[in-house]
């Protein structure tokens, strides 16, 4: 076998970079925030994703849920055998990275006027940076945030929920209690909210959907229904993501990358894309 | 420079070759086919002119040189992680017009598409080409509708040999290489490789298809009678895709690799990600996912088609589903949705 | 002028007794199944001329022309010269036809000539298996099949022959698509299984029918160069005690079957009942009179078996046996 570490390696897009792993952030019982030193935190953009590179296990793609000075957030769904061995890290440990990958949001677009963001279930992840920077905006009160879990027992950052709704308008919804649950807020998936929330400019408000694909299709025609324009409508598609460099083909729609040109795409573009 | 030479002298010059580069070809492999006694011909190293398989289409393409069906990337040690050695040797590929046109559809997507493959660009420098003159269409190729069927430069010589006059015929782009002809006592001649004029089989690409063609009942036939084998991905000299596999070694769970392996956008599994979601289901959103990308959406965004009409799944589809009549039903479709007159659709 | 017909040399000469009296029908004897199209107009013409008009298909590939006035016999063995000459199959004298029937067709199923799935040419085997024991007047049936599928129904012979593939694997270009896997589950014994992305092949159980080479798309799969044999042993129908065949041998190579089966006429020959009615004994009868080792000790007497063979230590049939008891349970 191979004895000589090759030179090259630290210029092999493909070789990972350790990453210490800060804290642990557990919401649910399958899905934990991994808090990850990360220096360049600032060039890093919510929506953008980072392969998790576990070897002898394999990579899973995981969009940014958080941003710092020093270090970013992955928030992951225990669901196979690479997110397995992630959730075995301990606070301190060192866990391997490639990334960032894709576009990102463009928070700036959201600074000023008039927002809504409608979000599904670990959909809440690659928005969660959107949400944190409109929550520190001057009209704060006109970023509109609705946000769906399947039931309380789902929720994803709970504090953080908390602190917007402080902040912002927060719709916060579940599909559906359990029996016996004393859960007492709002019961109805996102889309029932969408027709309610008070928009006053809808030629000039930006709306931000991103979920499960049957979430985002009603709710982008939801939005349409309101009034939104097609090109004020932001989504960002999950697909499977070998490589996130162009090169596997998994993610690819039609002529579109969606790790090399998403995951964040403009609905007039995302309308066209037929898997 | 053009060179005719015998077959002796030839193997001298291949002979010559070999001392600086690996010569990788067409080969019969005996028995080695689907069948009992049937043959396969793919790629392999050769030595000799003998070796190399040129009276049929090689049922599998040079790609499995650049794009290994199964490549290890990594060996992981309990703290390390170490890159796969590769082959440091030159190579000669030969291959033919088309598979020439390919190349360039690789490079496209590994050295190009904003990230360059470390592990492509590798190999790929390691890599020139020799021509395989293409005296005549064989069943199943349209590399005239694909504009694939003459390629002038980007190789060393060309190789055309008359089996009856027991001569060879070489169109030599490199001087380093023409003075091997020149010492193995080739004359001097007007060389141009051999290049197939036209086709049996014919294809008309659309210049545009509308979003109605996607949704159009054509594809339905297909979930029918693909059976999702994915031979048409794995024979096709322009296709790329692999999936990432670790491993970690039975026998001492601490060391593992890290490898990839060729992938088909037919076959079970291609776009399912963590959790169970999958983005095409039926082998007929499969079929149309393969034949789009071949014609069309690879153009759109290479400026190209990516399909050279080598017509290889053809041969080997063991549905007998062409993908040449595929393109022109495409072409069909386009028109008539392009007309307004739909045709018939999904909802 | 009455007929005086000795049924013992029409029945030899591969005439069947008809219980229509004065009739007889000429067996074609076709071993592995092929002949060319002229020989089969002129069966067509036979029938046509001598015969009623109608071809009987029979179940061990050969061909029945009925409906023959037993004068024509003479007659019909030189119009079915061409169709022995094509066929190969071995004559004591031209124009005599069939010098045996005792010895029943050698059958074959299409093989690798047309199965995708044929192990090996079957046809070709069985006329060299003709060629070995034809003429021959011992009841014996041997037949042969591509694979394990057992189309020809090899299992219902004295000597049933399996062709066999070893699978090839080279991991260099299997992608772990896994269709081998699926492919050998459901068509086959389900003898394989995905190690670390690579196919693990579990040797024990994998019965050599190549499905996993057909399905493999890469070419990592591929066939052996040798062709390699199941023998099974001693299947029978009839009244007394119907039986499959049992395995003898597995991976045998060609050689060593001929033998085997040469050994076993050898064996017949010594220990078949004098008084056997027709001089027709089941092989599997005999076997029960002298006991397998012995029988062993005969067919396996020179044989120079191939080192990959695996040869069963001991075999048992079962099947109904008829005469003790017809109960039904």
């Amino acid at each position: 076998m191979i004895e000589n570490k090759n030179e090259s390696m630290n210029e092999n897009i493909y070789v990972p970079f350790p990453s210490v792993l800060k804290e642990i952030i557990p919401h649910t019982q399958k899905e934990w925030t991994f808090r990850m030193s990360y220096r360049d935190a600032k060039n890093v953009k919510p929506g953008q994703f980072f392969e998790v590179s576990v070897p002898k296990y394999g990579e899973a793609p995981i969009s940014v849920s958080g941003i710092g000075d020093d270090f970013i957030d992955l928030t992951i769904r225990r669901v196979g055998r690479v997110t397995d061995e992630v959730f075995k890290f301990k606070a301190g440990d060192s866990v391997l990275l490639r990334g960032p990958y894709g576009n990102g949001f463009d928070t700036g677009l959201y600074e000023n006027g008039e927002v809504i963001v409608v979000a599904g279930g670990t959909g809440v992840s690659p928005v969660r940076g959107v949400i944190e920077a409109l929550s520190k905006t001057a009209d704060a009160k006109d970023k509109h945030v609705i946000v769906g879990f399947r039931s309380p027992d789902d929720m994803l950052f709970r504090e953080d929920l908390k602190s917007w709704a402080e902040k912002l308008d927060l719709i916060l919804t579940v599909d559906g209690i359990p029996e016996g649950s004393d859960y007492k807020g709002n019961i109805g998936l996102v889309t029932k909210y969408i027709p309610d929330v008070p928009i006053r400019d809808l030629a000039a408000a930006q709306a931000v959907v991103v979920g499960p694909p049957a979430m985002m299709k009603f709710s982008v025609m939801g939005l349409l229904q309101k009034g939104f324009k097609e090109e004020n409508i932001w989504v960002s598609q999950e697909r499977k993501m070998c490589c996130g460099l162009g090169k596997c083909g998994h993610c690819r729609i039609g002529s579109t990358y969606v790790c090399l040109d998403g995951p964040v795409f403009n609905y007039v573009d995302s309308k066209e894309m037929i898997d | 420079m053009g060179y005719v030479l015998s077959k002796e002298a030839f193997d001298e010059v291949l002979g010559k070759l070999s001392e600086d580069f690996l010569l990788y070809s067409p080969v019969r492999k005996i028995g080695e086919g689907c069948y009992t006694d049937v043959d396969v011909v793919r790629y392999d190293f050769v030595k000799s002119l003998d070796e190399i398989e040129l009276e049929a289409k090689s049922n599998y393409a040079f790609k499995e040189l650049l794009t290994p069906l199964s490549q290890t990337l990594f060996f992981f040690t309990e703290n390390e992680t170490k890159e796969a050695d590769s082959d440091t040797r030159d190579v000669i590929i030969f291959l033919r017009s088309c598979d020439m046109h390919a190349v360039k559809r690789l490079d496209a997507i590994y050295l190009e598409n904003k990230f360059a493959d470390p592990f492509y660009e590798r190999v790929r420098k390691r890599v020139k080409f020799a021509l395989i003159g293409c005296g005549h269409s064989f069943e199943n190729c349209f590399c005239v509708s694909m504009k694939s069927n003459v390629t002038t430069d980007g190789y060393l010589f060309s190789l055309d040999f008359d089996r009856d006059a027991g001569q060879v015929s070489c169109d030599v782009k490199d001087e380093d290489i023409a003075k091997l002809f020149e010492e193995a006592g080739a004359s001097a001649a007007d060389v141009v490789p051999s290049s197939v004029t036209e086709n049996d089989t014919k294809v008309t690409v659309p210049d545009v298809v509308p979003n109605a063609v996607y949704k159009d009942k054509l594809w339905d036939e297909y979930t029918a009678r693909c059976i999702k084998c994915g031979r048409c991905n794995f024979v096709c000299p322009t296709c790329t895709c692999y999936t990432m596999q670790d491993i970690f070694y039975t026998d001492n769970g601490r060391v593992g690799e890290r490898r990839r392996v060729g992938s088909s956008c037919m076959v079970d599994g291609y776009t399912n990600v963590a959790g169970g979601g999958e983005y095409r289901r039926t082998n007929g959103e499969r079929m149309r996912f393969k034949t789009l990308h071949k014609i069309y959406d690879f153009s759109k965004r290479f400026g190209y088609d990516m399909c050279v009409g080598c017509g290889r799944c053809d041969d080997v589809c063991p549905e007998y589903i062409s993908f040449a009549n595929i393109i022109n039903k495409v072409n069909a479709a386009a028109k008539a949705a392009a007309a307004g007159e739909g045709g018939a659709q999904h909802d | 002028m009455s007929k005086d017909i000795n049924t013992k040399v029409l029945k030899k000469n591969a005439f069947r007794y008809s219980k229509v009296r004065g009739e007889t029908a000429s067996r074609i004897r076709i071993p592995g199944g092929v002949i060319n199209a002229q020989s089969m107009a002129k069966i067509a013409e036979v029938a046509e001329k001598f015969g009623d008009g109608t071809i009987f298909l029979t179940n061990r590939q050969g061909v029945e022309i009925p409906g023959i006035a037993m004068e024509d016999i003479p007659e019909v063995n030189k119009a079915i010269q061409s169709i022995i000459d094509d066929s190969g199959v071995n004559q004591a004298e031209r124009d005599k036809g069939y010098p045996a029937a005792g010895t029943r067709n050698v059958v074959a199923c299409p093989g690798k000539r047309l199965c995708p799935f044929g192990c090996f040419d079957t046809t070709d085997f069985a006329r060299k298996m003709d060629k070995m024991v034809f003429p021959n007047n011992l009841h014996v049936k041997i037949a042969f099949t591509g694979c394990s599928n057992d189309c020809a129904k090899v299992r219902m012979d004295d000597f049933g022959i399996i062709g066999m593939t070893e699978p090839q694997y080279d991991p260099s270009r299997c992608v772990s698509c896994e269709q081998c896997i699926k492919y050998c589950r459901i068509r086959s014994v389900g003898a394989l299984s995905l190690v670390n992305g690579k196919v693990v092949r579990d040797t024990n159980l994998c019965i050599g029918c190549g499905v996993c080479v057909a399905y493999c798309p890469t070419r990592a799969w591929t066939r052996s160069k040798e062709h390699y044999f199941r023998l099974v042993l001693l299947g029978r129908t009839g009244k007394k005690n119907p039986r499959l065949a049992e395995d003898f041998i597995k991976w045998a190579d060609e050689q060593s079957i001929l033998d085997i089966v040469k050994n076993a006429y050898a064996y017949v020959e010594e220990y078949i009942d004098p008084n056997a009615l027709e001089g027709k004994e089941h092989i599997g009868y005999i076997v029960d009179r002298t006991g397998f080792d012995e029988f062993l000790k005969w067919i396996m007497r020179d044989v120079k078996l191939n080192e990959k063979a695996e040869v069963a230590s001991r075999v048992y049939w079962s099947g109904k046996h008829y005469d003790r008891s017809n109960e039904l349970k």
